[in-house]
């Protein structure tokens, strides 16, 4: 990667005003900052919440994702990963947590939740360089504004309402071949697929 | 049948959270060592996030916000959380320190298995590590439903070419392979199994991985 790129990158990543707000949460635990993140953050998890059958708990989703990032700011660093991308992955541990936390005791569970999901950008030896990381979101937004609205259906129903890809061919009455082969042009956009596993 | 790295729609699913335990801690392990899928898993994580932007937005109480301060401030320690000490990894507390030194169990000449299905509660799959002893071969077999595999120590080689540790291998029914371990360790693989592996030899006996 280039020096302009990186300079590039550096200035992004210093634009996006929630991350900013989240880095104030972590070094200086304030409190201003933290009451603009919820207001921003806390109407779309719940959202989240409620897509995904949890509506009794959505509430409580919330809350919990909240007294996360509080209790984590100070591990966040803006130069691994956006605000928003960090809170999403603390949102759908939140997720997976709570419902295995309903379907069985704590004495059951001999790996945790973070064991097998992963916070990006929390662990100094992960093998990614941060740049990499920091284009990433402003380039799924970017391309996101170039992709068939039937692609986005299919990625929203599977992000949002964690449909597998069968539920989602039932639900729109297409087959699952169909399915399949939205998300791969989707991904492909995206620049997820690999070169050799475009099939 | 995909090979070496997971397939962009089970990152995909991993990503949104939709994958069961064992498929998950498969494609983790996988990400701990794989800075290509890590990075593709950035991206799909920041298009959760962007999805989760673009969706509607559900109003929330201001009272909600007072309870999660009252929350933090009833926090045990006054400070946030400091940075974690490194924690065993998932694969010690699962298997301990030596996964040469398992209770495993001697099936057909090269090949030992160890069911570890119990230690993932209320999934439906089924976990199997399986090793083959150095330059060991494996009979041939296919599946039934599909396999999903990471090499955890070791290499295996077959049709296919040579899978080396960390390495990830999903088969199918359509998929019939003959692995030989290849390399001076024995070759220890995780594999996570929809439905019990089916044998095209003369063995009868068993259900295996390297049945993979």
């Amino acid at each position: 990667m280039t020096t302009l790129e990186q300079q590039r990158a550096r200035g992004e990543g210093r634009k996006d005003p929630w991350s900013q707000l989240l880095v104030k949460v972590g070094k200086s635990q304030d409190r201003q900052a933290y009451h603009s993140l919820f207001e921003h953050f806390a109407p779309q998890l719940k959202y989240y919440a409620m897509a995904n059958g949890m509506a009794s708990h959505a509430e409580e989703l919330v809350q919990e994702v909240f007294v996360s990032i509080w209790r984590r700011a100070c591990l966040y660093d803006w130069q691994k990963a956006a605000a928003s991308t960090w809170i999403f992955t603390i949102a759908r541990n939140q997720r997976i947590d709570m419902l295995r936390k309903m379907r069985r005791t704590s004495a059951e569970m001999q790996v945790e939740t973070e064991d097998l999901w992963q916070i990006p950008g929390e662990d100094d030896n992960e093998p990614v360089t941060s740049l990499h990381r920091l284009m990433s979101e402003r380039r799924v937004r970017e391309s996101l504004k170039h992709l068939p609205e039937e692609q986005i259906t299919v990625i929203a129903k599977v992000y949002m309402e964690q449909k597998s890809h069968q539920m989602v061919a039932d639900e729109l009455n297409i087959p699952l071949g169909t399915v399949k082969s939205r998300v791969r042009l989707a991904l492909n956009k995206l620049k997820v697929i690999l070169q050799d596993q475009n099939v | 049948m995909t090979r070496h790295h997971p397939e962009s729609l089970s990152l995909m699913d991993y990503s949104a959270g939709n994958l069961s335990e064992p498929y998950a801690l498969c494609i983790r392990l996988h990400l701990d060592e794989c800075s290509l899928c890590r990075s593709r898993v950035d991206t799909l994580d920041s298009l959760g996030a962007v999805m989760m932007e673009q969706q509607p937005k559900v109003s929330v109480s201001e009272s909600m916000f007072d309870s999660i301060l009252a929350k933090i401030d009833s926090l045990p320690s006054p400070q946030p959380v400091a940075k974690p000490v490194p924690r065993a990894s998932v694969l010690q507390k699962l298997l301990g320190d030596d996964i040469n030194n398992l209770p495993w169990k001697r099936q057909l000449g090269d090949v030992s298995v160890l069911d570890i299905t119990e230690k993932f509660p209320g999934q439906n799959e089924q976990v199997v590590l399986q090793k083959l002893v150095s330059g060991g071969k494996a009979p041939a077999h296919t599946h039934r439903g599909t396999e999903t595999t990471i090499v955890l120590q070791g290499a295996f080689a077959d049709q296919n070419g040579v899978f080396n540790q960390w390495d990830f291998v999903v088969l199918t029914d359509q998929d019939e392979h003959k692995p030989v371990a290849v390399g001076c360790e024995d070759c220890i693989t995780l594999s996570v199994l929809s439905a019990p592996v089916k044998l095209t030899g003369t063995f009868t006996r068993m259900l295996n991985p390297f049945i993979s």
